[in-house]
């Protein structure tokens, strides 16, 4: 394999894509050929800097995403539902096929004669429907092993998808909501939750989770809502510290700057003190912008002291 | 018991695992045919920020990326009946996915005329506010250079093909293997291959000063 071969590959090979017998023979040239091993570490970079590349999904996107897509399911379900109660009636009741006509008049007067007389006087014509469960998911087992007489026994966790609708007074919905403004694996249904329980500021708990989400959750997107959420507490001194910990230690802009509008409303000494920490290590002109201004009105110096 | 042993051991409890996860699948799929929309639901939130993220990827725009999502899902609903278990789930869904993108993308060559900040349901949004922002607390030079280098990749990402750019998304960023690329795209794993090779080949050369 020569130099250009190799470099060709080279992509390729740090893909992981190569079969075992080509990987082999470029692992071997890079052992023996500087240039080629630089081009390699060349490659190895490239890789590294697109990944500043990749954009991001918002929470709120993924949000708007999954709202508007339930509702076109339920348009597309309903749509559904009266195509084929059409086409049923049509094609079974207005006009059915010529010999199913005497049939379906003979099953009809079977139907009334013997069900008259087949149910019991005192029951009720529609007992309560039985409703099925919805399937489980089977989360984790947790055991397995054998009994004396041979059986095999496995214990296991279950997942089962259950719906619970009621109001913010419910004690269970307030539950379910903290929980799921914490929740891990979905920024979609964390950025939900924080937007119903914008509402619900009053309530300690609530701030409290939602001071939790803004110094801590992952996504840009779940921290500006809780933020907002948290407006009307910014005189507080737990949000006004966590706002502060916002101007120092946040990546993302939108909420750095939407920290500043909300402590530039708070005249309180420590809030200028974190301002001007901010304008110290500030980089984007906005934010500065707006940090000089927010410390102009409070009569504070920009500098530290 | 020998290390190999376990080894062994982990590597059949994790194709287990694997298997348990395609069944479990395979009966929400199946579920979900038969018309339980919970069932569906689940299937939906399996896969939904992959192909956000492809979406968003790809066309670097949130209502274009709406849009795909909500086409993609729709049309998953609407012929889940004719889904026949051919190729693997996420497969089907990585191309329905990636056909809306692929047209999306050769309709619209003038991306680059597109404003850097657009209207969205929240307000104003700038297009690359969704990039993860590496924020180089203290060192305005590594934030304009990271700025720079946004600019010059989203740049040389326009330069590619529709193709090459999608079979580039879906490597580099989604990490799926050139197989599965292939297959989403209806190509062999070959010509994925070729794409993703002049892919990287226009990429380093537009990327040339940084390394």
């Amino acid at each position: 394999m020569n130099c250009q071969e190799v470099r060709d590959l080279i992509p390729l090979y740090l893909y992981g894509e190569l079969s075992f017998d080509e990987e082999e023979r470029v692992e071997r040239h890079l052992a023996s050929c500087a240039a080629c091993a630089a081009e390699r570490a060349r490659c190895e970079k490239l890789t590294l800097l697109l990944g500043e590349g990749e954009a991001g999904v918002s929470a709120e996107l993924l949000a708007r995403c999954r709202r508007d897509l339930a509702a076109a399911l339920e348009k597309e379900r309903r749509r559904r539902g009266w195509a084929a109660l059409r086409r049923f009636w049509t094609e079974w009741v207005v006009s059915p096929p010529m010999w199913l006509r005497p049939v379906g008049a003979m099953a009809m007067l079977a139907l009334g004669f013997f069900g008259a007389r087949m149910l019991p006087e005192d029951a009720a014509v529609l007992g309560p429907l039985a409703r099925s469960s919805p399937p489980a998911v089977v989360g984790k087992v947790r055991l397995v092993d054998t009994t004396d007489r041979g059986e095999v026994r496995v214990q296991y966790e279950e997942i089962r998808p259950r719906e619970l609708r009621g109001s913010f007074q419910d004690e269970r919905i307030r539950r379910l909501l903290l929980a799921a403004a914490n929740d891990p694996t979905d920024p979609g249904v964390r950025v939900e939750s924080i937007d119903l329980l914008k509402n619900r500021t009053a309530d300690a708990e609530v701030r409290r989770a939602l001071i939790n989400a803004l110094r801590t959750d992952e996504n840009a997107g779940v921290r500006l809502k809780a933020l907002e959420a948290l407006r009307p507490y910014a005189h507080e001194p737990e949000t006004r510290q966590a706002l502060a910990q916002v101007l120092l230690d946040e990546k993302h802009v939108a909420v750095r700057m939407a920290a500043v509008e909300m402590l530039a409303d708070v005249q309180e000494p420590d809030v200028a003190g974190a301002l001007q920490q901010l304008l110290h290590r500030e980089e984007d002109q906005y934010v500065r912008q707006r940090t000089l201004k927010a410390l102009a009105a409070m009569k504070a110096s920009y500098g530290t002291f | 018991m020998e290390p190999g042993a376990t080894l062994a051991i982990e590597g059949g409890a994790r194709a287990s695992a694997r298997r348990d996860a395609c069944m479990d699948e395979a009966a929400t799929i199946r579920a979900a045919q038969s018309g339980d929309a919970e069932a569906f639901e689940r299937l939906v939130r399996s896969y939904d920020q992959q192909v956000l993220r492809l979406a968003m990827n790809l066309l670097r725009n949130p209502d274009d990326a709406h849009d795909v999502y909500q086409e993609t899902f729709l049309r998953v609903f609407r012929n889940l009946g004719s889904f026949r278990f051919d190729c693997s789930f996420s497969t089907w869904v990585y191309r329905i996915a990636t056909n809306l993108c692929l047209d999306l993308l050769r309709k619209r060559k003038v991306r680059r005329t597109e404003p850097a900040a657009v209207e969205t349901g929240e307000g104003v949004m700038d297009r690359l506010e969704a990039v993860p922002e590496a924020r180089p607390a203290g060192d305005p030079q590594r934030a304009a250079l990271n700025g720079e280098l946004r600019a010059v990749i989203e740049k040389a990402l326009d330069g590619l093909t529709p193709r090459e750019r999608t079979v580039f998304e879906l490597r580099h960023y989604q990490g799926m293997r050139l197989k599965e690329i292939g297959e989403a795209l209806g190509a062999s794993e070959e010509a994925a291959k070729n794409c993703l090779f002049r892919a990287t080949q226009k990429m380093r050369q537009a990327l040339g000063e940084f390394l």
